[in-house]
C-alpha cells in the first residue's frame, strides 16, 4: 500500500514546504515506516469498536459559565505582528 | 429538453449561549477586537477542549425541532485544513456520528404547505474573524487582521437533502429555519449580524434523468435576497451550459453583491481531503433518553404548531405563515384580539395593516401600556359594525396611540358614530335626490356608477355619520322601488 | 561541593528541623548546575532569580512553622513542553524559540500552590518526539553517567538533571516511554502514571491519547510524593478522570512476566534484571508466572500510526500566525507553509506527514481506522491479563543507554528503543521504571512494572519494595568526580 505514497500532496497537506533532499531522505524514512507498520494488516479487527478515551470514559460536558478570558496584552503578546488589538497577516486572499 | 435544478441546503446557526463551546470565554458583541480570548480558543499549545453543555441541550432542542433521530452515541472529530482564522488549522466537528440525522422541517410557499427533508444535524465552533486590508478590492489585499473573539462560539450545522427546487422555496425554508431556532430560544436568529449562515449546493439536470447534476456550491450569501438572487442567478448559469452540451464544473462559487452573479473561487490547489478522524481530547459523548427528555422540556409552540391555532383561528394558511414569522407580540396580539372580533381576516388586516404601519410612522415599536387588545378588539368591532367609517376607525387608533382613550367613548364624544336612524337617513337622501335631479335622470340601472356618487353627496352631507350601506339601501329603494 | 541529594522526606525532616533552609538547598542544586549544564546541557533555562526569591519566601515559611506540606521549598525542573507563565515554552523547537507561556499548565498551578520551587526548563527531543534527545533544536543533553551516550528521550534532560542533581526532582511527559526510558537510561526512578489521573492542560499536546505527565525522582518515594499533588481531576481537562485507586489487599502478590518482551529484540543484559528480580520477588514468596500478549508485537506499529496521526494535527497550530517565528511571504499560506518548513526540525516533520498520510482520504481505515482497532484489542488482552496478575514485570528498554548518532541512521531502530514502554501508554496504564543494576560498561539498567488502570498508588507501593529489594546505590561518573576532586 505504501506505494502510493506521494510526498508532494502529503507535504501540501500538511502545509509544510520541503527541499529535494529533504523530500528524498523523508520518502526513504517514510517508506521504511510504512512497511514495518503492514504488520497490522493480517489481524483481524472486524468486530471491534473504537473508544476514544483509553480507559472508555464518558465524555462530562460543562456548565455554560463564562469565565474571565486571556488579558488583552496576554493573547496578543506573542504576536508576530499587531495592529489595533488584531493580529495581523499576510493576504489570505489571493 | 426540460430541466429541473436540485438545491441542498447547508446552514449554520450561531447559538445563544453565555460562553464559547469549548471554552469559558463570555459570547461578546464588541467592535474591539480579541478581548474574550484565551489559550483554547486562541489554539496556544497546551490549551484543551471542554464542552459547553447548554450547546448540546440546544442542539439536541434544535434536532428535535427538525424531527430528527438523535445519535444517542456519538463523537466529535477534527476537520483538518489551514486557514489564518481557524486557530488550531482544525475545526472540532462532527463527521460519522452527528446530532441529529433524517428530520424534516414543514415549510410553507403560498398556500401550500412542503417538506424539506434534514440529512444532519452537527455541533461544531466557529473561527475567527478576518478583515482584508487593501485598496477595498479583494484581490489586491495588502494584509488579513484577526479577530479572534468569535472562535470558538458553538455553531449548529443544519444539512437538508437536495430536495428543493426553487429559490423560493429554500428562502421559505430558512425563513421556517430561522423562526425554528428563535422560537426554541437557542439563537437570536438574526441575519444581518450572521447568526445564520448559508451556503446552497445547485445542480441542474434534465427532468427525466436519474441522476444529479454536477454540484456546484455557492457561499457567500448574507440576506435572503441575495439567496434568492444568486440561486436564480446559478440555474441559469448551470442551464445554458447543460443545454449548449458543456459540462458544469464542479466547484465552490461566491455570489458577488455588487456584480449580482456569482464567481468562481480560486481554491488552492487539490480538492478538499479534511482528514477527519476522532478527536482524542474529547472521548465518546453520551446523549442518553434523560438528557433528551431535559431538552424536550424546553420545547414550545414551534412556528408549526403556531401556524396550526393560526389557521384555527380562521386565517389563510399564507397569513398564517406570515404571523408566525413575524414579532412574538403581534402573534400574541392577534390571538387576544381575534377572540373578541367576528372576523380574523380584518382583525389580521387592520394590526398588520393599520397598527403596524402606523406604530412605523409614528417611529414606535412596543405598544404603550395602555393598549391592549380588549381596546383593539372594540375598535376593530366599531368599524366591522359599520359604527364609525375605516377612516374615523384609523384615527381613532392615531389617537389611541399617543393617549390612553376607550376608543368607543372617543367615537361618541367625537361624533364619530354613524347614524343607523332611517328616518334621519331617509331625510338625507330625499334631500339629495331633489338636489340632483340631473344625475337621477340618467341613473339606468342598479349597479350604475353615479349610485355611488350619490351615496358620496348623502354621506358628505352628513358629515360622515351615516353608515354607507345603509344610506346605499335606502337610496337604490327610493329610487328602483 | 556537590552532595548526594536526600529523599524528599528527608529533605523536608531537615528543613522542618531547621537543619537547612529552602534556599540552601537551591543555592546546592543551582551550584550543581553551574557545573554540570556544561557538560549535560539539561536544562534550556534556569530560573535562579525567581526561584531564589521563592525559596526564600518557603524559608520564612519553614521558620514560622507554616509549611505548606512535603514539597514546599523543593527544587524541581519542568520538561520544556509544560507552560510556566511568564516564561518561554520553546519544546526545543526552533518555531518556539521566542514563545512565552501566558498561563500555567494544571500541574504547575498545583506544585506552585504546594511551595514547590522551579530549577527552570529542561531540554527534550523536539515536540518530545524522539528516544534520545539529540532531536533539540538547542543541542542535546549528555548522559551524567557517560557523556558519550545519550540520556534517552524525550524527557532526557529532566532524567539528567535528577541523575545529576540539578534539580531534586523533575516533571517529564510520556507518550511512547519518554519519562521511563530516559529515567532507566539515566538510572533515575520514573513514572507514567494511568491516562487521565494528571491534567494535560498546559502539557504541549503530541499525541493527545497517549500523552501524560509524570514525575522522574532519585527514589519511589518522591515519585509517590510528587505524584499525590499533581493527580486528580481536572475541569479543563476532558480526558481527564476521577480516579478511584485501587488497594492492593493481599500480601502475597501474583507478578506476571511478559513473554513478548524477553525475547529477541531485548538484550541478554536487561532481560537479566528482570530475572535477578524474579529470583528476589519468589524469595519473598511472591508468585511469578510467565504470561503471553502476542499483540505487544504489534504496538509499535499501532503507535506509529496513532501517534503521528494525532500530531499531525496537534502540530498544525504552530504556523506563525498567533506566536511563534514566522517567516516573511506574500500570502498567509505561503507564510505557514515557509514557517513550517523552517520551525520544525526532520523528525517533526517525518511525523507529521507519516499521520497527514495514515489520515488522508482513502488510506485512513487502512491505516489509522486499523490502528485504533488494534489497539482496542491490546487493552481488552491486557484486561484479560489482569484478571490473573496483579502487576506485569518487564525491562523498561531493551537495550542501556546508546551512543550519539547510534541509530539516527534507520527510523525503526530509534522506535525499537521505546518497544517495552508503548504497551502501557496504548493501553493507558500506569507503569514505573526502576534501576536495578549497571550494564557491563557501567551504564544504568532498569525493570518496569506495569499495573491496572488506577492501581497506580499500589503500583508505587510495590516498586518501593523491589527499590529496597534490589538496593541501587550507585550514582553518575560526573558527581563521583566532582566529589572526589
Ligand atoms: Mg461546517
Ligand atoms: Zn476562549
Amino acid at each position: 500500500m505504501s506505494e502510493n505514497f506521494n510526498i508532494d500532496d502529503v507535504s501540501n497537506l500538511a502545509s509544510i514546504e520541503l527541499s529535494e533532499d529533504e523530500k528524498a531522505k523523508l520518502q526513504k524514512d517514510l517508506q521504511i515506516i510504512l512497511e514495518h507498520v503492514d504488520a497490522l494488516k493480517n489481524i483481524d479487527v472486524k468486530d471491534e469498536k473504537i473508544d476514544i478515551h483509553p480507559l472508555s470514559k464518558v465524555l462530562e460536558l460543562r456548565k455554560d459559565e463564562s469565565k474571565e478570558s486571556l488579558k488583552h496584552e496576554d493573547a496578543m503578546m506573542n504576536s508576530p505582528e499587531t495592529k489595533d488589538g488584531h493580529f495581523v497577516v499576510p493576504p489570505s486572499i489571493e | 429538453m426540460n430541466l429541473k435544478a436540485t438545491i441542498g441546503m447547508e446552514t449554520h446557526v450561531e447559538l445563544d449561549t453565555k460562553s464559547k463551546m469549548f471554552c469559558s470565554c463570555e459570547v461578546v458583541e464588541t467592535d474591539e477586537p480579541n478581548v474574550s480570548v484565551c489559550p483554547t480558543c486562541l489554539g496556544l499549545p497546551g490549551a484543551l477542549p471542554v464542552p459547553n453543555k447548554t450547546a448540546i441541550e440546544y442542539i439536541v432542542m434544535l434536532s428535535l425541532g427538525a424531527n430528527c433521530k438523535i445519535t444517542n452515541e456519538g463523537m466529535f472529530h477534527r476537520k483538518n485544513y489551514f486557514y489564518p482564522d481557524l486557530p488550531k488549522n482544525y475545526q472540532i466537528s462532527q463527521f460519522d456520528f452527528p446530532v441529529g440525522v433524517n428530520g424534516s422541517l414543514e415549510i410553507v410557499l403560498d398556500e401550500e404547505l412542503h417538506s424539506v427533508e434534514i440529512e444532519r444535524v452537527h455541533m461544531e465552533e466557529d473561527t475567527g474573524k478576518s478583515v482584508h486590508m487593501g485598496s477595498g478590492r479583494i484581490d489586491s489585499a495588502t494584509s488579513t487582521l484577526l479577530d479572534f473573539n468569535r472562535s470558538g462560539i458553538p455553531l449548529v450545522e443544519v444539512v437538508t437533502k437536495p430536495v428543493i427546487s426553487t429559490s423560493k422555496m429554500a428562502v421559505a425554508y430558512i425563513e421556517e429555519l430561522r423562526q425554528v431556532v428563535i422560537d426554541l430560544g437557542i439563537s437570536k436568529g438574526k441575519l444581518e449580524k450572521g447568526n445564520l449562515r448559508f451556503d446552497a449546493n445547485i445542480s441542474v439536470a434534465d427532468e427525466n434523468a436519474n441522476e444529479l447534476g454536477t454540484k456546484v456550491e455557492i457561499k457567500n450569501m448574507n440576506s435572503l435576497k441575495s439567496l434568492e438572487k444568486a440561486i436564480d442567478y446559478e440555474i441559469m448559469r448551470q442551464s445554458k451550459q447543460v443545454e449548449k452540451g458543456e459540462s458544469v464544473i464542479q466547484e465552490t462559487r461566491h455570489w458577488d453583491e455588487n456584480k449580482q452573479v456569482t464567481v468562481s473561487m480560486r481554491t488552492k490547489e487539490g480538492s478538499a481531503d479534511y482528514r477527519y478522524f476522532s478527536d482524542p481530547d474529547l472521548p465518546n459523548m453520551i446523549i442518553d433518553q434523560d438528557f433528551i427528555d431535559n431538552s424536550k422540556k424546553n420545547i414550545q409552540n414551534l412556528p408549526t404548531d403556531k401556524r396550526k391555532t393560526l389557521k384555527e383561528s380562521g386565517l389563510s394558511l399564507s397569513d398564517s405563515n406570515y404571523l408566525d414569522k413575524g414579532e412574538k407580540w403581534l402573534y400574541d396580539l392577534y390571538l387576544s384580539t381575534v377572540e373578541n372580533t367576528k372576523d380574523s381576516k380584518s382583525t389580521f388586516n387592520f394590526l398588520t395593516g393599520e397598527l403596524q404601519g402606523q406604530m412605523r410612522k409614528a417611529e414606535i415599536d412596543e405598544l404603550p401600556n395602555w393598549v391592549d387588545s380588549v381596546k383593539l378588539a372594540n375598535l376593530i368591532n366599531l368599524f366591522e359594525t359599520n359604527e364609525v367609517s375605516f377612516t374615523s376607525a384609523k384615527d381613532i387608533l392615531t389617537k389611541l396611540l399617543s393617549e390612553d382613550i376607550d376608543p368607543k367613548s372617543y367615537a361618541s364624544d367625537n361624533n364619530l358614530i354613524q347614524s343607523s336612524d332611517d328616518e334621519e337617513i331617509k331625510a338625507l337622501v330625499t334631500s339629495i335626490i331633489k338636489d340632483n335631479q340631473d344625475i337621477v335622470e340618467r341613473l339606468e340601472d342598479p349597479e350604475d356608477k353615479l349610485v355611488g356618487f350619490l351615496v358620496g353627496q348623502v354621506m358628505k352631507s352628513s358629515e360622515n355619520k351615516v353608515n354607507p350601506g345603509t344610506v346605499k339601501d335606502i337610496l337604490l329603494k327610493e329610487l328602483f322601488g | 561541593m556537590a552532595k548526594k541529594i536526600p529523599s524528599i522526606s528527608k529533605i523536608n525532616e531537615l528543613f522542618q528541623n531547621k537543619e537547612m533552609k529552602p534556599s540552601e538547598l537551591f543555592e546546592q542544586v543551582y551550584e550543581t548546575a553551574s557545573y554540570t549544564e556544561s557538560v549535560l546541557h539539561a536544562h534550556l533555562e534556569l530560573f535562579y532569580d525567581e526561584g531564589l526569591k521563592l525559596s526564600k519566601e518557603s524559608d520564612n515559611r519553614y521558620s514560622k512553622n507554616e509549611s505548606f506540606g512535603l514539597l514546599d521549598g523543593i527544587p524541581i525542573a519542568i520538561k520544556d513542553n509544560i507552560n510556566v507563565y511568564g516564561y518561554k515554552t520553546t519544546c526545543s523547537s526552533k518555531m518556539l524559540s521566542n514563545y512565552v507561556s501566558p498561563y500555567d499548565a494544571t500541574v504547575i498551578s498545583s506544585l506552585k500552590k504546594a511551595g514547590t520551587i522551579f530549577t527552570g526548563k529542561t531540554n527534550l527531543d523536539e515536540f518530545a518526539m524522539g528516544s534520545s534527545t539529540e532531536n533539540s533544536a538547542y543541542g542535546p543533553t549528555k548522559n551524567p553517567w557517560n557523556p558519550d551516550f545519550v540520556p534517552g528521550g524525550s524527557s532526557g534532560g529532566s532524567a539528567a538533571v535528577v541523575s545529576a542533581g540539578s534539580a531534586v526532582a523533575s516533571l517529564g511527559s510520556d507518550t511512547g516511554g519518554s519519562i521511563r526510558q530516559p529515567a532507566s537510561f539515566c538510572g533515575v526512578v520514573g513514572f507514567k502514571p494511568t491516562y487521565g489521573t494528571v491534567s494535560r492542560y498546559g502539557l504541549i499536546a503530541f499525541a493527545s491519547s497517549l500523552d501524560q505527565i509524570g514525575p522522574i525522582t532519585n527514589t519511589v518515594d518522591d515519585t509517590r510524593i510528587i505524584f499525590n499533588e499533581i493527580q486528580g481531576y481536572d475541569s479543563k481537562d476532558a480526558t481527564s478522570i476521577t480516579p478511584e485507586y485501587t488497594k492492593l489487599e493481599n500480601k502475597k502478590i501474583k507478578v506476571g512476566i511478559l513473554k513478548e518482551l524477553m525475547q529477541e529484540g531485548v538484550s541478554k543484559e536487561s532481560q537479566n534484571e528482570v530475572n535477578k528480580v524474579v529470583t528476589l520477588l519468589k524469595e519473598k514468596g511472591h508468585d511469578v508466572t510467565e504470561i503471553s500478549l502476542p499483540l505487544t508485537e504489534m504496538a509499535l506499529s499501532v503507535y506509529y500510526l496513532i501517534a503521528p496521526a494525532e500530531c499531525s494535527a496537534n502540530l498544525s497550530r504552530f504556523d506563525g500566525v498567533r506566536y511563534g517565528i514566522r517567516e516573511d511571504a506574500s500570502t498567509s499560506y505561503e507564510m505557514m507553509n515557509k514557517t513550517r518548513s523552517v520551525g520544525f526540525g526532520e523528525e517533526v516533520k517525518k511525523r507529521i506527514l507519516l499521520g497527514t498520510y495514515a489520515l488522508s482520504a482513502g488510506y485512513f481505515d487502512e491505516y489509522y481506522g486499523r490502528a485504533l482497532k488494534v489497539r482496542s484489542k491490546i487493552i481488552s488482552d491486557f484486561k484479560t491479563a489482569f484478571d490473573k496478575v496483579d502487576f506485569i514485570l518487564s525491562p523498561t528498554t531493551p537495550t542501556p543507554a546508546f551512543g550519539f548518532g547510534d541509530k539516527t541512521k534507520n527510523p525503526l531502530e530509534m522506535y525499537l528503543s521505546d518497544l517495552c514502554t508503548i504497551p502501557a501508554n496504548l493501553a493507558g496504564l500506569p507503569a514505573i521504571s526502576v534501576p536495578t543494576g549497571l550494564s557491563e560498561n557501567n551504564l544504568p539498567l532498569s525493570v518496569q512494572i506495569m499495573g491496572k488502570p488506577c492501581s497506580d498508588y499500589s503500583l508505587i507501593d510495590f516498586a518501593e519494595s523491589i527499590e529496597e529489594m534490589v538496593e541501587f546505590n550507585f550514582s553518575p561518573n560526573l558527581l563521583k568526580e566532582k566529589n572526589e576532586s
